[in-house]
């Protein structure tokens, strides 16, 4: 893994206008930078990204099963008890996902580090899957990267390939999101073209504009009964909408399905420690609630003193707290050798249950610190997308940097 | 020029190159699980008697159940009996019970003509069922429609998606056009703060 400065592509950003990337450059400041690109190897791809991150989803899919049986999680994890049947019966039911997006801390010389698995909402999907491979194919073109170099990024014809596998060939899929928000309206419709390119009928509708009829179903804007529903809208908010009430008896189908509540959950990352306690993807992690004293000296939880004996000399050495829900790192405050070193301005999720986790310090390139994002699709990772900042936390004014495989 | 033999990028995506891929998709063999499909639920429980099946008679009369309830919530529901026999053959169709005591548009759906039950045992998923309809062409399918079976008798290996849920037609199929009574109950964002966020992904 290295940190390449590379020339940028003569009228890029004519391009990027004229193919509707409208969020290029983002209040003042570039969001979309090729002045450089990490170069990985194909071994760092496969062996320390691609393999983990698949292998870390199916350890995420062993939690939920863990997490929908136990009412003791479903509590921790601040789900409202009267959607624990909807969570519960999406899972028995197999109820198929579609996509995540997992952020790792990643070297080139340890093992990823799992930061936390956004596996509900996550955006950034256009940058990763399309306009990233626009940057290599026509840098690949221009002779700037190498004939033989590659990249990892199979999302596109993923996702294609997981809408035929999971809708039957024309169904009317109808997606939800804020239409104001360029970033989120730029991910679901490329969701949107996937599903048309599988044959499936793509309908957008404003969320706020959904209605529920009067027999008891979703309706988009034009009053359209809603079969199928990708929502870019976390499931947490949907639990406790309004229109909660509506959301067994609707008869809709979900995507991502209900169950996706347990994993976009940052409480996924104490009930995963606990199950496999030193994975080598994994960082110790604890609800702030059970080791707030043991972390300044005191006793944890009865449940976790074993676990927390195990991890207190990494913990010592740094720790981040973290609210349960939160989005774009508001919230995370980064602690090391016991002080703080870092936290976000924005705090609009701290009044929800906290976890504390390990800190894995993120790389030091030319002053920037890249966070990786794996993308998974259906059950497997698939592509590699990647953001760097200037502070620690990366939040929604980080840079995006395309990415390329060499050697 | 020389390409990797695993190649790890698309070899082309969506609003750059308008292109149409085609992509079929079989299904792998390892997501394929035994399944075995009926008429009725007597010669469910006939079968259920041979000691060598996965399932018992208690599997049986509770899938049948659920498919019958799945049948009602989730079978293709049309304008006119003719549009109806036109998908489903003629004499395969009948009224919509549900619509029959609300009064709804869409009163006619195809005859429930058996159930198929899948095993998911192996990998932990219990027993599944789906009700079967007939179709134009005289073969027997789910209501999602996207496969369908020459008999409503006999076992075999089938894809687990064969048991995913078809959307909801009750009341009215996907597309339709309903009376809405409220709009807005989206949106609130209850778990951040009012304002304090521009983006509902991340």
């Amino acid at each position: 893994m290295e940190k390449r400065t590379l020339p940028e592509r003569p009228g890029w950003r004519d391009e990027a206008e004229k193919l509707g990337f409208t969020f290029a450059d983002m209040g003042g400041e570039p969001y979309w930078d090729e002045t450089s690109a990490y170069r990985f190897t194909l071994r760092e791809i496969e062996e320390d990204i691609e393999a983990p991150a698949t292998e870390l989803h199916a350890l995420c899919r062993e939690a939920v099963d863990r997490a929908v049986q136990d009412e003791f999680w479903l509590t921790r994890l601040d789900i409202p008890r009267q959607h624990w049947d909807l969570i519960a019966a999406s899972w028995a039911r197999s109820e198929p996902e579609l996509y995540g997006r997992m952020d790792l801390a990643y070297d080139g010389k340890g093992p990823a580090k799992l930061l936390e698995y956004n596996a509900d909402t996550p955006t950034s999907l256009y940058e990763s899957a399309s306009f990233q491979w626009l940057w290599f194919e026509q840098q690949q073109a221009a002779g700037v990267l190498d004939p033989d170099a590659d990249q990892f990024n199979s999302i596109h014809e993923a996702i294609v390939a997981r809408w035929t596998q999971i809708c039957a060939d024309g169904e009317d899929v109808h997606f939800a999101a804020d239409p104001d928000n360029p970033e989120d309206y730029a991910t679901v419709e490329t969701l949107a073209w996937a599903a048309r390119e599988a044959g499936l009928g793509a309908h957008f509708t404003p969320l706020a504009q959904i209605g529920v009829t009067d027999e008891g179903q979703f309706a988009d804007d034009q009053s359209r009964v809603i079969g199928t529903l990708f929502k870019l809208y976390p499931w947490e908010d949907m639990l406790r909408d309004e229109f909660a009430t509506h959301l067994q008896s609707s008869g809709t189908r979900f995507i991502e399905p209900p169950w996706k509540a347990i994993l976009s959950n940052k409480g996924l990352l104490p009930l995963l420690w606990q199950m496999f306690p030193g994975h080598p993807n994994l960082l110790p992690a604890f609800f702030l609630a059970d080791v707030q004293e043991a972390l300044s000296g005191g006793t944890p939880a009865p449940e976790v003193a074993d676990a927390f004996g195990a991890a207190r000399d990494l913990l010592s050495q740094g720790y981040v707290t973290k609210p349960i829900f939160s989005r774009e790192g508001a919230g995370v405050v980064l602690h090391e050798n016991g002080s703080e070193l870092a936290r976000t301005p924005d705090d609009s999720y701290s009044h929800h249950p906290m976890i504390v986790q390990g800190l894995a310090r993120l790389p030091d390139f030319g002053g920037f610190h890249p966070v990786l994002g794996a993308w998974i699709v259906g059950e497997s990772c698939c592509g590699l997308g990647l953001r760097e900042d200037r502070p620690l936390i990366t939040h929604n004014l980080s840079r995006f940097k395309p990415h390329f495989i060499e050697g | 020029m020389t390409e990797r033999l695993t190649r790890k990028r698309s070899r082309h995506v969506a609003l750059v190159l308008a292109g149409t891929a085609t992509l079929a998709l079989a299904a792998c063999e390892d997501d394929r699980m035994d399944a075995q499909s009926f008429p009725d639920l007597e010669s469910c429980i006939a079968a259920s008697k041979q000691e060598t099946l996965w399932f018992t008679e208690e599997d049986c009369r509770k899938n049948f159940a659920a498919a019958e309830q799945e049948f009602l919530e989730t079978a293709p529901r049309y304008e006119s009996k003719e549009l109806c026999e036109q998908q489903h053959g003629a004499g395969n169709c009948g009224n919509d019970p549900v619509a029959q005591s609300s009064g709804g548009g869409f009163s006619f759906m195809p005859l429930l003509v058996g159930y198929m039950m899948g095993s998911m045992m192996s990998r932990g998923g219990g027993i599944f069922s789906q009700p079967m309809v007939k179709t134009a062409d005289g073969r027997f399918s789910t209501p999602k429609g996207d496969q369908s079976f020459a008999s409503n008798r006999g076992a075999g290996k089938v894809p687990s998606s064969t048991f995913q849920r078809a959307p909801s037609t009750i009341g009215k199929p996907p597309m339709t056009a309903a009376q809405v009574s409220q709009r807005g109950g989206f949106g609130a964002s209850a778990t951040a703060r009012s304002g304090s966020r521009s983006s509902f992904g991340g």
